[in-house]
């Protein structure tokens, strides 16, 4: 009786021990942030959509031959304020927006957070 | 449409006719104008622009033509001076010749119209003009100004403001649908 008592107790360690690893081991993956860089040039922010994670952070590089600005489109809920040609402006994503260059109106970017 | 109609007849025939009769250069050995020349064209397209934009700027009340104006006087500032670095790096000092001379000519005109309207007249002359403006000014630059350039520099500075000049374009059409009918 004492073997089979200390037999389950073994098992229900082992599972413990096995779902803790597994669930470290995917808080790991989900908080392994990238970098994406979206370049304006030409007047467009190429890529035009990007697809990143919650957590990611997103570079935009003035890279064309007047000044821009990066602004979250519905709400102005964020913005680069005005960037120069040559500067960046970075955004840590923590959720999917449509954004603008507020100075010439018609040159729009999406973000798509999965 | 009564109002507007000669600012755009006016600016598009002047500056478009200005590029058809330039087209027999085209099948000359000889460039019908030097890089001096199409750097003064350049630098005069884009300063009637910011001339514009600061009428505007003075004569508006409706935010869209504001903020336009403004987003004209910085872009168009922002490519003279582009302009001015590349050409003192090249040495070449902008050449007045006959095609910025009637660009010139053919402002004055213009700036003198919208300084007669006021209010909502204005806001449509202003940007009925721009719509025109843009219109012909893409045209010269991808069928004049680029194909006569020479220096590689220069050439390429033109080919990155076609860009520039399409946005406008898009964004003028944008607050002209936009204004109040």
């Amino acid at each position: 009786m004492r073997t089979s008592l200390s037999i389950l107790k073994n098992c229900i360690y082992l599972l413990c021990s096995i779902f803790l690893l597994n669930s470290c081991a995917s808080e790991t993956k989900k908080h392994i942030p990238k970098i994406y860089t979206v370049e304006i040039k030409q007047m467009k922010f190429q890529p035009a959509e990007l697809v990143v994670q919650k957590g990611d952070t997103v570079v935009w590089i003035n890279n064309d031959i007047v000044a821009h600005d990066v602004t979250e489109e519905s709400s102005k809920a964020w913005t680069s304020s005005l960037m120069p040609v040559g500067q960046s402006w970075s955004l840590v994503v923590t959720q999917s927006a449509d954004y603008y260059c507020s100075i010439h109106v018609v040159m729009k970017g999406k973000l798509v957070v999965q | 449409m009564k109002i507007i109609t000669p600012f755009m007849a006016l600016t598009t025939i002047a500056i478009l006719s200005t590029v058809m009769l330039s087209m027999p250069a085209f099948a000359q050995e000889n460039p019908k104008l030097s890089d001096a020349e199409v750097a003064s064209v350049a630098v005069v397209a884009n300063q009637i622009d910011i001339n514009y934009g600061e009428i505007a700027q003075k004569k508006s009340k409706n935010a869209d033509i504001l903020k336009f104006a403004e987003t004209m006087i910085s872009d168009h500032k922002a490519v003279i001076a582009q302009a001015a670095a590349l050409v003192t790096k090249l040495g070449v000092t902008p050449k007045d010749n006959a095609v910025s001379q009637k660009l010139l000519g053919d402002a004055e005109k213009t700036k003198k119209a919208l300084r007669s309207k006021s209010g909502k007249a204005f806001d449509k002359a202003y940007i009925d003009n721009e719509v025109a403006y843009h219109k012909a000014v893409i045209a010269a630059v991808e069928g004049l100004l680029i194909p006569e350039t020479e220096n590689q520099e220069l050439k390429t500075l033109l080919e990155k403001v076609v860009p520039a000049l399409k946005t406008h374009l898009e964004h003028a059409i944008m607050v002209q649908n936009k204004l109040p009918k």
